[in-house]
């Protein structure tokens, strides 16, 4: 799995899980995290098994971010576009949480190809919440216009306290990622990724991709942003995306990946992390063996390894042995 | 192998060969006692002068002679951070697991990356000649490890950059 998957893998099974098992009473409660902090709830009472609520908390919003009665803005408005009837959001939402959904599993369509494609899409909520206000500035800067009620600079959350910027124009948008790193390891990793993905454009058959810049610095476009936005321990990534980037069917990939960037680039970083180690480890034994061959008696060793100082006697033998 | 790095080494074995003449010695101060001399350096007559092998500024490699024991110290290449990282990890890897390793120095001296230390009763229990092989073989494969190591990490980072900007296509 080079690329993270939109949809989260265990909500998936369970929804379909209960799909398959619609007439059997069940409860569940299962409450789980996943990447940069987003937490699902799902549960199901016995006494109405068609209904199922799910739950789902954001990452911490930065002060630079704009977040209406806990959601991003469009939220709303993208999981009703979305998911139509069979999905009511409840109001206020569970505690600790910034959105519940009652799902009605009763309504689901019946063609099973239809209702497939419908679970996976409700599985991807995390897209759909998270993604609402990058999927409206894209879809604009498709028709080569810019959304009204939105300013110059935009900050999109997508960690903990942590934001990326949007300066979306009727011709091109630019997103900007400060990229931070806990450990300065991953830092050092992600540096040499992130210089990857400047040189990667050069490549035959990549000269249509999104221009993609990368600095130590914060661009010009981040000089009103307040300076504690902008602490990059590995600098800043800044792609320029313009409208042949996100026509028709593009437009949900483009969505998914650069709200998931910065974890992207960390899971692969963690990766190379985990590869080095298996390496290392294998490199130690080897040199093992090297310093092994210096002693002298371990060859000896080698040469009679079926010396036993005992003889062991089958069962015929013993018997043999004791009448005797 | 380039031409410096095999002159590098071979100066180096022809070294450790003439060096590791090692024979047991007990301490001269407290009695029972039998440490190695290169470790605690109490007595000045004990001591040999040691001898710094330098391929260029990066990599050099000290060795320090004594009656009873013999310190190797390696300072490894490491051209830029990401070197200087995998080269890091390395080492404390290999430092972490030097129970296995028995001449292997749990802390490098100042100033090197690992350190190694060769006591008369290494010599007695192993072929001294298969000794300086391994030591030559970990400086080879320290070399060839990180280059491979940071190679991998690009190529990684090249793929993961290709196919997350085909998504635009």
């Amino acid at each position: 799995m080079i690329l993270l998957q939109p949809h989260s893998r265990f909500l998936l099974q369970t929804l379909l899980n209960r799909v398959q098992n619609l007439e059997k009473a069940i409860e569940l409660d299962y409450l789980w995290v996943e990447f940069d902090d987003v937490r699902y709830h799902i549960q199901v009472s016995t006494k109405n098994p068609n209904v199922l609520l799910l739950s789902v908390s954001l990452p911490i919003p930065p002060p630079e971010t704009v977040f209406l009665g806990g959601l991003p803005f469009g939220a709303i408005e993208a999981i009703k576009a979305a998911y139509g009837v069979i999905v009511q959001i409840l109001d206020p939402p569970r505690d600790g949480f910034n959105l519940t959904l009652k799902l009605n599993l009763s309504k689901l369509p019946p063609d099973e190809g239809l209702r497939h494609s419908l679970l996976v899409k409700i599985a991807s909520v995390r897209e759909v919440v998270l993604g609402a206000p990058l999927r409206i500035v894209l879809k604009h800067l498709a028709s080569r216009t810019v959304a009204p009620d939105i300013g110059q600079l935009l900050a999109l959350v997508h960690r903990p306290n942590e934001s990326f910027f949007v300066v979306p124009q009727a011709e091109k948008v630019t997103i900007i990622y400060p990229m931070r790193f806990k450990d300065s390891v991953d830092t050092a990793f992600a540096t040499s990724f992130l210089q990857e993905f400047v040189e990667a454009r050069r490549t035959a058959g990549l000269n249509n991709v999104p221009p993609c810049l990368w600095s130590l610095t914060p661009p010009i476009e981040l000089k009103e942003v307040p300076a504690d936005a902008l602490s990059a321990n590995a600098g800043f990534v800044s792609f320029v995306i313009y409208p042949r980037h996100v026509e028709g069917k593009k437009l949900d990939r483009a969505v998914w990946n650069l709200s998931t960037f910065h974890a992207y680039v960390n899971y692969h970083v963690k990766c190379s992390e985990g590869f080095m180690h298996t390496r290392m480890r294998r490199r130690v034994e080897s040199l093992i063996q090297a310093l092994g061959r210096a002693k002298p008696d371990a060859e000896e060793k080698k040469k009679s390894p079926n010396s036993r100082s005992f003889k062991r006697l089958s069962l015929k033998e013993a018997k043999a042995n004791s009448k005797s | 192998m380039a031409s410096t790095l095999r002159l590098y080494l071979t100066c180096i074995r022809n070294t450790l060969e003439a060096a590791m003449c090692l024979q047991n010695f007990p301490c001269q101060e407290v009695e029972r006692h039998n440490k190695p001399e290169v470790e605690l350096k109490t007595s000045p007559e004990l001591l040999l002068n040691p001898i710094l092998i330098c391929r260029n500024e990066a990599e050099k490699c000290l060795i320090e002679t004594s009656i009873n024991s013999l310190r190797i110290s390696l300072k490894v290449k490491q051209a830029d951070e990401l070197e200087n990282i995998l080269a890091k990890k390395f080492l404390r890897f290999l430092s972490m697991r030097a129970e296995a390793f028995q001449v292997l120095r749990r802390k490098p001296i100042q100033g090197y990356d690992i350190s190694f230390l060769i006591t008369n009763y290494h010599c007695e229990e192993m072929q001294k000649q298969k000794l300086i092989d391994f030591i030559v073989q970990f400086m080879e494969d320290i070399d060839k490890e990180i280059s491979e190591l940071k190679m991998s990490v690009n190529t990684r980072g090249r793929l993961v950059a290709t196919e997350f900007l085909k998504q635009f296509i």
